[in-house]
This record gives C-alpha cells, structure tokens and sequence, in this order.
C-alpha cells in the first residue's frame, strides 16, 4: 500500500470528486482575482497573512483534527522553517527559493524526530511533550544568540524574487501570488491525502485505535506521515513567511501566535481542511477590523471564540452545514 | 560550602512555588479530566487582587486571605462558565484547551486594562534578611519554605480525612458510581477548580512579594508547572509535590553550573527523555486517582 495509489470507493454522503474540483478550482479563481478588487498594498498585506495562517492551520488540522494526535508544537515546525530559511539564505547565502524548499525539508525532519518520543504516549502527554518539544527549540534558538540573533532575532533576511521583479512594488503582487499559489499547493496535497487510503487509515487510528492495529494499520507509521505530511507546507510557510516578513523573531513561538492559529483550527472545525482555511479569513479580517481598540481587540476575540466553542463545537464548517440543511429543507418543502 | 546552600535554598523555594502551582493542575485533572491553561493566569490575578486590596488601605493580614477566598469564586466562575457546558463533548480536552487559553487572555488582557503594564510590587510576608549556612536570605523567602509544606498537608488531609475531600477523590476515580451514590458531581468539579484557584493565587501572593509582578507573569510559573506534572505523574497529588521540589533543585544546580540559558533547554530534554522511559511520569502509578 503506498500512500496515494488507490482511491477510497465513493460512499453516501461523501463529496465527489468531480464536486470537490469544481468548488476547489472556483474558490481559488476567486481568490486569485482579488487584487483587482484590493489594489492597496495594506490589504493585500492583510490577504498574504491571511493565506500563511491558512496554510499552517489546514496543515495542523490534518494532525490534530484527521490524526487526533495533539501536536502542540506545530507552531515549532512554522518557527524551525522561519529560522531554517534566515539561517541558510542570510547566514549561509544559499539561493532564496532553494531555502525555501530546503526549510520545507528540515521541518519534515523535525516531526518526524518529534514523532519518537509521543509513540507510545496518548493525550494530555502528547500536548505535553510537543508543547516541550517547541519550548526546547525556542530555548536552543535563543541561547545561539552567535548565528540566530538570539531574542533579538534576524533582521534583512534575504526576499524572495520573481525574474527582475521588483516585490515590492505594485502592491506586493509578486508576494500575494505566491502565498496563493501554496495555500494551493498546500490544500490540494492536504486533500489528496485526507481522501487517500492513508488518510482513511489515520481517521480509522483515531477513531478506534486498537481496531486500526488489529486490521493492519501500523500506528508507528502513520503517526510518523500524518505528522511529516503535517509538517513540510508548514515549514514552506515559515520559510515564506520570513522571506516576506524580512526577519526572524522567536515571537512564532510564543502562546499568543499558537493560540490563534490554534482558534482558527477548532474555530473552522476540525477534520475539514477548508473550515481552517474559512476561518483564518474570518479571524484575521475581523481582528484587522478591530484594530482601533488596543487591548479590547483582545478580549474581543477571546469571548468569540469561547463563544463559538460553546454553541457550535463543529466550528463554521458546522454552523454552514447548519444553515444549508435548513436551507435545504426549506427547498425540499415547497 | 556557600554553593552547596546556595542551591539548596534556591531549590528549596522555587520548588516551594512550583509546587503550590503544580498541585492545583494536578487536582483539576485527576477530577475533571481536562487541562486548565489559565492557571498561570489564576496566579497573577491573585496577586493583583491582593495588590489592589492593600491598596484600599487593608491590612496584609486581611488583604491576602480575603485575595484567596475572591480567587477560589474566580476559580469556579471559570469551571462554570468555559468548563462544565462542554463535559460530555467526546472532544473535551482539546476544547477546553482552546476555550480555558482564550479565558486567560481575556483575564489576562482584562487585567492589562484595569491594572496597566507597570509593575509592581506585593509587600513582603515577613520584611527583612538573615544570614543562613552562608547563604544571605530574605525572611519571605522563609516564610515561603516553612508555609508551603504546611499548606500542601492540609490539602492532604483534606483529600484523605474529611468526607468532602473524599468524595472529590471518589469523582477522581469513577465519576458514575460517584453519582451514583448521590455525590453531586457539579459542585465537586467546582471544588475542584477553585481549590486550584486559591492556590494559584497563594503562588502569586507569596511571588509578587519578592519579583515585581506584571500582568504576563503567570506565563512561566504555568509552563514549570506542566513540567511539574508530566515529571512526577499527572495521576496523584503527592507525585506533583515530589516533583516540584526535584525540579527545583535541578534548576537551582543547572543554574549555578550550566548558567541561566541553558537551564530551560536541559529541563525540556530531561522531561522528554523521562516521558520516551516512563511515560506515566516517574512517581506516578498507571491509575488516574488522588492519593
């Protein structure tokens, strides 16, 4: 069984693949034409965050909502690939976009070295120890201050480049294009691999573990991809960030950046790919919104997501699901 | 012989911290089932309770108790809000997760708004210094050691003589059958919440009186005291307790030998070696259950 050879069987309820495609491709055309709408360089500022939370909460969502392990230390992977690209591009001078890739690599590394230790482990350890693991990394960054900057972190970290583009200019189109292209990237490979046997075969560990392991499926080695899968578009997007961004600091690592990319997973619902993606947009426009209000802003948001928690713990996805069947009925009536 | 005290009350007390924090993740967990992320939160509110009563001009004999009691109501106000809706989700430890880190951001940018981001600074337990074994320490720092082991028996013999404590014990171990014979489940998931509270904010008492306090500073106390737990066993309360003292003896000799940045880093790596070994922690046994 390799990972993607062979497709599961269509079943009622599940989506088409055909239907999937069409609504992909449309919602992502949508999403390219937006600079025709948004021409100022703020908020395409805002739609490239936007698309780099999407991509490292979808990515999260496949191993905390699809696998069911606790990864708490997926903002490590953003910030190993942060760092991975400002060490090779600055300090080591190697080519921007092979950094990039590289730094894709080096977090896949990371997990699967974080895999090892939460094998044989269940829960609450889990979060413990990734949690763990991402203190650790931030504490090895931190006391090499000599090549990582330390709590000062890097600045005029080498830019990505387009031909003799300039990225900046225009609006910062170049960036906005390639933030598109892998959230793209990201979400197609994220849904071929939810709807590959693999996929179907991490859901079957997270649903019943020991019935899993008694039909075959290995959990060592599942645990192991679901959380490399997880990890190589999350260190793109770390990479990508830092190229955009021009600096790297150790505040990826901290609570307040983890807590909302961590809302925006439980917020869009999990085991959906797409409500992470919905709900990055949902939060950040809406933070933005509220960017007059200083440390209200805030609590704001807090008192959202608890909200949300407590009435829809399916998150959007759910509350969408909610409204459509309402809708659909209404129809089905008349 | 200056060194060998040095670490010895160094250990000694942050291990006295660590553990009054520990004890109230432990107890939360062994009761409830879920992991309470604002506890760090719990602990600066408390100081800044108590900061904001002696500043009404009440006496620290007064202002601190009545500090405690106020947080032991914030305690279960949060388990009645964010906790006790969502018991019976199948996914509950991970949206209590979410929804006890976006309480304490919202207690902790509550707390920014009110108190603003300047420091400050508890009145000590006891004022003044002396001179122990060679080591110069502060009377509060003593006051610290010698309190902390008090109050953590008299939670003991809380949870193992008295009929209350017992019947927290007995949700620990078998939630129906709890029910069962007639204990009201509620409450004691509330007990056990502002029991946690209370002793967080005792933590931030007993550390606003010799560090200036500000409203983020329940950060790191909450990330020791996960160590804490994983280290000694989530499954007990006197596994915590073991544990919070090692700990602190390891940071006190990792201190004074490998320095203060590669502390945090040796910390981690230990715990994550102890967890691939003994994954239940190493004072713990496999059962989920006060004792």
């Amino acid at each position: 069984m390799t990972l993607l050879d062979t497709a599961i069987p269509s079943a009622p309820g599940r989506v088409t693949w055909n239907r999937e495609a069409i609504g992909f491709v449309a919602g992502f055309l949508l999403l390219a034409l937006l600079p025709l709408v948004f021409g100022d360089s703020y908020s395409r500022h805002v739609l490239i965050m936007i698309f780099i939370y999407a991509i490292v909460a979808s990515n999260w969502d496949l191993s905390l909502g699809y696998g069911g392990v606790f990864n708490f230390g997926h903002l490590a992977l953003f910030g190993i690939g942060v760092y991975a690209y400002s060490l090779l591009a600055k300090q080591a001078g190697i080519d921007p976009w092979i950094a990039l890739v590289a730094s894709g690599v080096i977090a896949t590394v990371a997990a699967v070295l974080v895999t090892i230790p939460i094998l044989r482990l269940k829960g609450i350890y889990i979060i413990l120890v990734t949690f763990g693991f991402a203190q650790l990394v931030m504490q090895v960054i931190i006391s090499q201050s000599d090549l990582t900057g330390g709590t000062q972190g890097l600045v005029r970290v080498p830019g990505l480049y387009l031909f003799d583009h300039n990225m900046i200019r225009d609006g910062k189109i170049g960036y906005f294009y390639i933030a598109l292209t892998l959230l793209v990237l990201s979400t197609l490979f994220l849904r071929l691999f939810v709807r590959s046997r693999a996929g179907a075969s991490i859901v079957a560990l997270r649903d019943n573990e020991e019935y899993a392991i008694s039909r075959g499926v290995s959990l060592v080695r599942q645990r192991m991809v679901t959380l490399a899968a997880s990890a190589f578009f999350t260190g793109i997007a770390g990479a990508f960030y830092a190229a955009y961004q021009r600096n790297a600091s150790i505040d990826v690592f901290g609570m307040s950046l983890a807590t909302i990319i961590l809302s925006m997973v439980l917020l869009g619902g999990t085991s959906t790919i797409y409500g992470a993606i919905i709900a990055s947009f949902v939060l950040t426009v809406f933070s933005e919104a509220m960017a007059d209000f200083g440390a209200w802003r805030l609590m704001i948001s807090a008192l959202l997501i608890i909200v949300i928690m407590l009435v829809y713990p399916s998150g959007l996805v759910g509350m969408i699901r909610a409204a459509w069947t309402m809708v659909a009925e209404r129809i089905k009536v008349r | 012989m200056s060194m060998f005290s040095d670490i010895f009350f160094g250990g000694l007390f942050q291990g006295s911290l660590y553990a009054m924090m520990a004890v109230g993740l432990a107890l939360v967990w062994t009761t409830i089932g879920v992991f309470n992320f604002s506890h760090g939160v719990f602990m600066m509110l408390g100081a800044y309770f108590a900061w904001q009563l002696v500043a009404f001009g009440l006496p620290v004999v007064i202002a601190f108790p009545l500090a405690v009691i106020v947080m032991a109501g914030a305690g279960w106000i949060l388990q009645a809000s964010v906790v006790r809706p969502l018991i019976g989700r199948p996914n509950i430890v991970l949206v209590v997760v979410i929804t006890t880190l976006a309480a304490g951001s919202l207690m902790e940018n509550g707390a920014l708004t009110v108190w603003g981001p300047r420091s400050k600074q508890l009145p000590s337990l006891i004022e003044g210094n002396t001179t122990i074994a060679g080591v110069g320490v502060s009377l509060h720092q003593i006051a610290i050691i010698v309190i902390t082991p008090l109050i953590l028996a008299a939670l003991w013999s809380f949870l193992n003589r008295t009929r209350l404590g017992l019947a927290l014990r007995a949700v620990a171990q078998n939630e129906d059958a709890s029910q069962l014979v007639g204990l009201n489940v509620t409450a004691l998931y509330g007990l056990a919440f502002a029991i946690a509270a209370s002793l967080a904010g005792l933590a931030g008492i007993f550390m606003g009186g010799y560090r200036f306090m500000n409203p983020s500073m329940g950060a790191d106390p909450l990330l020791k005291a996960l160590i804490v737990v994983v280290f000694g066993g989530i499954s007990s309360i006197s596994g915590p307790i073991f544990a919070a003292y090692l700990i602190g003896f390891f940071e006190a000799a990792s201190n004074y030998y490998f320095g203060l940045y590669w502390t945090p880093a040796l910390l981690f790596l230990v715990l994550i070696a102890t967890l691939m070994v003994r994954p239940e922690g190493i004072f713990a046994s496999r059962s989920r259950g006060l004792a």
